[in-house]
């Protein structure tokens, strides 16, 4: 009898296993598997006591299931999502990372440079002129933080991340050439003049960029 | 007796009749393909295949919860149980049946003459 319950079981499985053959596994999957599982036999069971024998019970049972197609194709879906998910939000999350990484760098660079330069003496140029440093590590520490998904919020778009990025890359680019044309003319309104261009271009796009921003919140 | 339901006219109503199942107590899959068929007087098949795809959606939506038996001979079972959002998805589509069926016998078999202007 239970050499019989054996078999049974294995048929089940086996034709379980051939029908999901090729879906990408997920919890879902193998929940469905077990419970389809269980539902063909106690229906093979049921069969089987009224008069049929094992081989006519378990076709009989595996007809009257219906069309599991759609299921399976359900599973499918849910195995592709799930699999091209992770796939990509490893990849971001590691490109994220290491932007965070390097920006950080970038910036503790350009100041550390920056000090050096100035207590060996050089000129004001020379020693603004390092400050490229912290601009770039200031705009690819912009970027790779917005397209970061937290547990409480969700990535940003890779484009809208990058005007983000490109509107403190103004921001800090006119400090930059204010501080570089003050000390190279010597004048405080070419410096003014200087900073006005690329911090207002800067402000605008920002500005836009927060007022048409949409909210990334997780619920 | 050669009566039959046709697919298209219950399709509509697949998931009430399992909320209905649902609302007289928990079951799982085979069990509920089960009370379907005794309920409609052995007249009518719900397959297991619609069954487990509308579970799938019920659940997703939050009108069904479902959990697994603690049964150890022979396999576990998966139980369903309906949600309070489930009840009430149950009780608008009851009182929806209950105007359609009106409606659409009178457009089925109803005369003009019978409307009372």
């Amino acid at each position: 009898m239970s050499k019989h319950k054996n078999h049974l079981n294995n048929k089940i499985t086996t034709y379980i296993d051939n029908l999901f053959s090729g879906v990408g596994s997920t919890h879902q999957l193998f929940d469905l598997k077990e419970e389809l599982a269980i539902n063909i036999k106690e229906k093979t069971l049921d069969f089987k006591s009224r008069g049929m024998d094992d081989d006519q019970a378990f076709k009989e049972a595996v007809i009257s299931m219906g069309d599991l197609g759609g299921l399976v194709e359900d599973m499918r879906k849910l195995g592709q999502d799930t699999a091209k998910q992770s796939v990509y939000s490893t990849m971001t999350a590691r490109i994220s990372t290491a932007g965070i990484i390097i920006g950080v760098l970038l910036i503790l660079f350009g100041l550390f440079v920056i000090a050096m330069l100035h207590f060996m003496g050089l000129s004001g140029t020379e020693v603004t002129g390092s400050g490229i440093f912290i601009v770039a590590g200031g705009m690819l520490f912009t970027y790779s933080v917005l397209t970061r998904e937290t547990t409480k919020k969700y990535a940003m778009n890779k484009i809208r991340a990058a005007f983000y990025a490109l509107s403190v890359g103004l921001l800090l680019f006119g400090f930059f050439t204010s501080a570089v044309a003050r000390y190279a003319t010597g004048e405080i309104y070419i410096s003014i003049g200087s900073l006005m261009v690329f911090f207002l271009a800067g402000i605008g796009l920002l500005l836009f960029l927060i007022l048409t921003g949409t909210d990334r919140g997780k619920r | 007796m050669n009566a039959k339901i046709s697919t298209d006219l219950i399709r509509g109503h697949t998931d009430t009749i399992i909320l209905n199942v649902l609302r007289q107590g928990d079951s799982y899959g085979y069990g509920i393909y089960k009370k379907i068929f005794q309920l409609s007087g052995n007249r009518y098949e719900l397959k297991e295949a619609t069954l487990y795809t509308a579970f799938r959606r019920l659940e997703q939506e939050g009108y069904i919860l479902s959990y697994w038996g603690d049964e150890t001979q022979g396999g576990r079972r998966k139980y369903y149980r309906i949600t309070a959002k489930g009840e009430e998805l149950y009780s608008q589509n009851k009182k929806d049946w209950n105007f359609a069926r009106v409606v659409l016998d009178q457009l089925i078999q109803g005369g003009l003459d019978d409307v009372k202007a």
